[in-house]
């Protein structure tokens, strides 16, 4: 391993409960698909709350599904987003008006056709200038995965496009996150909350040499492309992970059915 | 068969369907085994000339979908679509020029090219709303997405192996063949 590159660490802290996380500052994105069952946690942590266009469909109508003993009406005054913003193509107008009325800011970037809708979320997020810390916040994004496949890779590039950025993108069965080539890095594993299952994957350029420790199938200086190996299937078999690569490389990792708190039952 | 449920795996071995249990061999995806099955039947010389479409083969964990999309780039002689509910995938090897015939009362009109694998130096596009001409596509740059089809034929030339994609339409398509 060289020792002259910096390292970056990496912990799934946010899939904890909420007084365990001092010190990190999160932001939420909500994307246009079903809400992933810990989103509930995920709001908790996060000091800024940005929906993208159709997320805030889905924030009005299913976060009231995962308090099925609360009013739902009460459900979506206290989950109230900070941001609304993008093209606008597919929030309801009821919903639009909801969160107009309760206060949210709406910002219509229909205008500009040439990003998606997770980017116009990230441009927000770092070009805040109301708050300097809100550029250092670690982006969660739910609803960024599945559907249509374009949409997909599209927001899989966002992750290349920002790679100063720290952004994960979150669904019920997975995390992925970017490891810049930049980086050793120091994957730390809740193994409570995610894994065995993992993978690292060499999206967008091949890898001539990729070395890890702590998977079951640990690559030494192994040559990753697609159309050949990539790392799949492969399984976490310790709780730190490291890697080093000559490649932008993407890091998934399972999250578990159970064990994972829905929200933070502390008042 | 480690997903398989006892009672599905009864039901069909009683009906008389093959079942190969490959659980030694962890190396490759199920989707793959499959694949090399039907590339290598003896039985029917017809099936390794089989188009083959697979189902499931994307969300879930994105490390399936990531070896499911290996797989396209793994077998570039061999047809393979990719198919959900939103969309399809199928991969457009390089060493050929691509005409893809969109039936719009199924699918369309959103659509992308994807350069997964490798950048492209160079792609070349008819029939899109927003064509590339010679452009550049890579991950960390440029790729297709949210483009629409604006013409019945599309056509695509590349240095690289790419991804087309496009999404399939959730009225007009019919669920099954009514004819007797």
């Amino acid at each position: 391993m060289s020792s002259a590159m910096d390292v970056m660490t990496h912990s799934s802290s946010f899939l904890l409960p909420t007084e365990e996380t001092p010190g990190k500052r999160y932001a939420l994105v909500v994307l246009n698909q079903n809400l992933p069952r810990f989103t509930p946690l995920l709001w908790e942590h996060a000091k800024l709350r940005l929906c993208a266009d159709g997320g805030a469909n889905r924030i009005y109508d299913e976060l009231p599904l995962f308090f099925p003993h609360e009013d739902a009406s009460s459900i979506r005054h206290r989950y109230k987003p900070d941001v609304i913003k993008g093209d606008m193509d597919s929030i309801r107008p009821d919903v639009l008006d909801f969160y107009l009325t309760l206060g949210t800011k709406v910002i219509d970037e229909s205008h500009d056709q040439d990003t998606t809708d997770l980017d116009k979320c990230i441009v927000y997020i770092r070009d805040s200038a109301s708050n300097q810390e809100t550029s250092r916040f670690q982006i969660l994004a739910t609803g960024a995965l599945g559907g249509r496949f374009d949409h997909e890779a599209g927001n899989l590039n966002v992750l290349y496009r920002y790679p100063d950025t720290r952004i994960v993108l979150l669904s019920d069965d997975c995390l992925i996150q970017l490891l810049p080539k930049t980086h050793l890095h120091e994957i730390h594993i809740h193994s409570s909350l995610e894994g065995p299952h993992c993978g690292l994957i060499p999206i967008g350029t091949p890898s001539a040499k990729t070395t890890t420790s702590g998977l079951k199938w640990d690559l030494s200086n192994t040559e990753m492309r697609f159309g050949g190996l990539i790392s799949t299937s492969n399984l976490v078999n310790e709780e730190k992970i490291t890697v080093e690569s000559d490649s932008d490389l993407l890091w998934t990792i399972s999250i578990k059915k159970t064990g994972l708190p829905v929200e933070n039952n502390t008042p | 068969m480690d997903s398989i449920r006892p009672d599905v795996l009864d039901f069909y071995l009683t009906l008389g369907t093959k079942v190969i249990d490959e659980s030694h061999d962890q190396d490759t995806t199920d989707l793959d085994k499959c694949i090399v099955y039907i590339r290598d039947s003896a039985s029917n010389q017809e099936t390794s000339r089989f188009q083959i479409l697979a189902t499931g083969a994307l969300g879930g964990r994105f490390d399936h979908e990531a070896g499911n999309l290996n797989v396209l780039y793994r077998y570039p002689d061999t047809r393979i679509v990719l198919l959900s509910d939103d969309c399809l995938i199928q991969l457009l090897p390089k060493t050929h020029l691509h005409e893809i015939h969109i039936h719009s009362s199924l699918e369309g009109p959103h659509c992308g090219l994807i350069p997964i694998g490798t950048p492209s130096a160079k792609t070349t596009t008819s029939g899109l709303k927003w064509d590339l001409s010679n452009t550049e596509m890579r991950f960390g740059g440029l790729i297709s997405t949210s483009n629409l089809v604006n013409e019945e034929k599309i056509t695509v030339e590349s240095d690289s192996d790419l991804l087309w994609t496009i999404s399939i339409k959730k009225t007009g398509l019919p669920v099954e063949n009514n004819t007797p």
